[in-house]
């Protein structure tokens, strides 16, 4: 197989795979959803390379592969409550420290609106500040604030009410 | 309560949480925080739920062995780059109109016709963009590098003469495709167009029994919005997750172009 060059635009999507495969996963509900979205995305990226106007590639890749998992949620019917992945499903080197409470957190990220969590991952995990996520996403930066502070909220309570359950009324 | 930091904001908050904030409004926020132990906890929970997101995600930023392949498009059939043009507007055309230019005044000054079609259009109209829109390697049919056939097709299955695929270059969509579909039990057309980032409209058109038009109307489902109007023997349908002034701006689009 043929490996392309460091300059080339696919030696460039290339390099930067690895922080694209981390996003693609943190927006979806399991690894394989994950890969899904990013090999959809980087067939995307690669057919409409035409676009790109030589500034800032990750940025637009992001903005690509975030509208291209909010159109991916509309065909799954939105089941924004509906929890799908357990720890299980987290392959990785690493397990992380504590499995069970990893598992909460994700099932508290999967109740989270696409839009909510598209612009919490912006923020949290690939650095964006808010002026960015609001022109990546073509919103105004308020709409950033209210979505950022409703997934908090939101991630805050499912943890909490866990909790509650966890403690006082085991099943 | 200090006064000189009366004005922190929820938005400061958060801000500094994520580490957003220079040094002397970091400084600010902490005097704040130390007078406010609701605040405290709030940003004090959201710093943990950063690291632990973070935390959660950070082993997936890894090179995997089918990279090379994936980029190099090893891994897709030889026509995929053709395929994937992708943009959803979808028009339904609902059936066909003798609408001569009979209808000159502009939609909003018709007047209101309750049509048992009007309940159906926007229903149709929304599920057949849930169901296409998502679709990454196969929105439509019939892609835009063949509209001529696109319009020759769908016109003759739907029995409209001179159906033309409305453009919608100037607000920024291109076209991706259409395809045939039924609406309202009969053959309708869906067009697909997309803009620059990948957010996709799609138009319908479909057969309408009774002769007639309507004003726009509007209907929301969730995030999806659906702007559609009768005319004639067709009906119309613009659907999309866009704002609602650019919806509504296609939807006028699309009425000036298709024939009347």
């Amino acid at each position: 197989m043929k490996t392309p060059g460091q300059d080339s635009f696919e030696g460039k999507i290339l390099a930067l795979l690895p922080s694209l495969r981390r996003y693609s996963r943190s927006l979806t509900r399991s690894d394989a959803d994950g890969e899904d979205l990013l090999q959809d995305c980087v067939e995307k990226v690669l057919a409409r390379r035409g676009q790109w106007r030589g500034l800032n590639l990750r940025g637009w890749v992001l903005t690509i592969m975030t509208n291209l998992y909010r159109n991916g949620r509309r065909q799954t019917g939105r089941a924004p409550f509906v929890e799908l992945v357990s720890s299980e499903d987290i392959v990785s080197m690493d397990p992380p420290p504590d499995p069970l409470e990893h598992s909460r957190l994700e099932d508290a990220l999967n109740s989270l609106s696409e839009q909510s969590r598209s612009v919490l991952m912006l923020v949290v995990v690939e650095g964006y500040t808010y002026q960015e996520v609001a022109t990546a996403l073509d919103i105004p930066i308020g709409t950033v604030m209210s979505r950022l502070s409703r997934a908090r909220q939101r991630i805050g309570e499912r943890m909490k009410a866990d909790n509650v359950i966890t403690l006082r009324r085991p099943k | 309560m200090n006064e000189i930091n009366q004005t922190v904001t929820e938005a400061d908050l958060h801000a500094y949480a994520d580490g957003r904030l220079p040094e002397q409004a970091r400084a600010r926020i902490e005097a704040w925080l130390n007078d406010n132990p609701d605040d405290a906890a709030k940003v004090a929970e959201w710093s943990t739920q950063n690291a632990e997101i973070r935390s959660l995600f950070a082993p997936y930023e890894r090179s995997a062995d089918g990279d090379a392949a994936l980029v190099t498009g090893s891994r897709q059939p030889a026509n995929w780059p053709k395929r994937l043009a992708a943009a959803a507007v979808v028009i339904v055309v609902f059936g066909l109109g003798a609408v001569s230019g009979y209808y000159g005044s502009t939609l909003f000054e018709k007047p209101d016709l309750q049509l048992t079609e009007l309940e159906t259009l926007p229903n149709e109209a929304r599920n057949a963009f849930l169901i296409y829109a998502g679709e990454v390697r196969h929105p439509v049919e019939v892609f835009a590098d063949e509209e001529a056939h696109l319009a020759t097709w769908l016109g003759k299955r739907l029995a409209i003469q001179n159906l033309r695929v409305p453009n919608l270059q100037e607000l920024a969509f291109k076209l991706v495709g259409g395809r045939l579909l039924p609406v309202d039990g009969r053959p309708g057309a869906m067009f697909m167009y997309e803009d620059q980032a990948g957010e996709r409209l799609t138009v319908l058109v479909g057969r309408n029994a009774n002769n007639g038009s309507t004003s726009f109307r509007f209907a929301s489902s969730g995030n999806v919005e659906t702007f559609y109007w009768i005319d004639g023997e067709l009906g119309y349908a613009v659907t999309g997750e866009v704002k609602r002034d650019v919806l509504r701006k296609v939807a006028e689009e699309c009425y000036r172009q298709f024939p009347s």
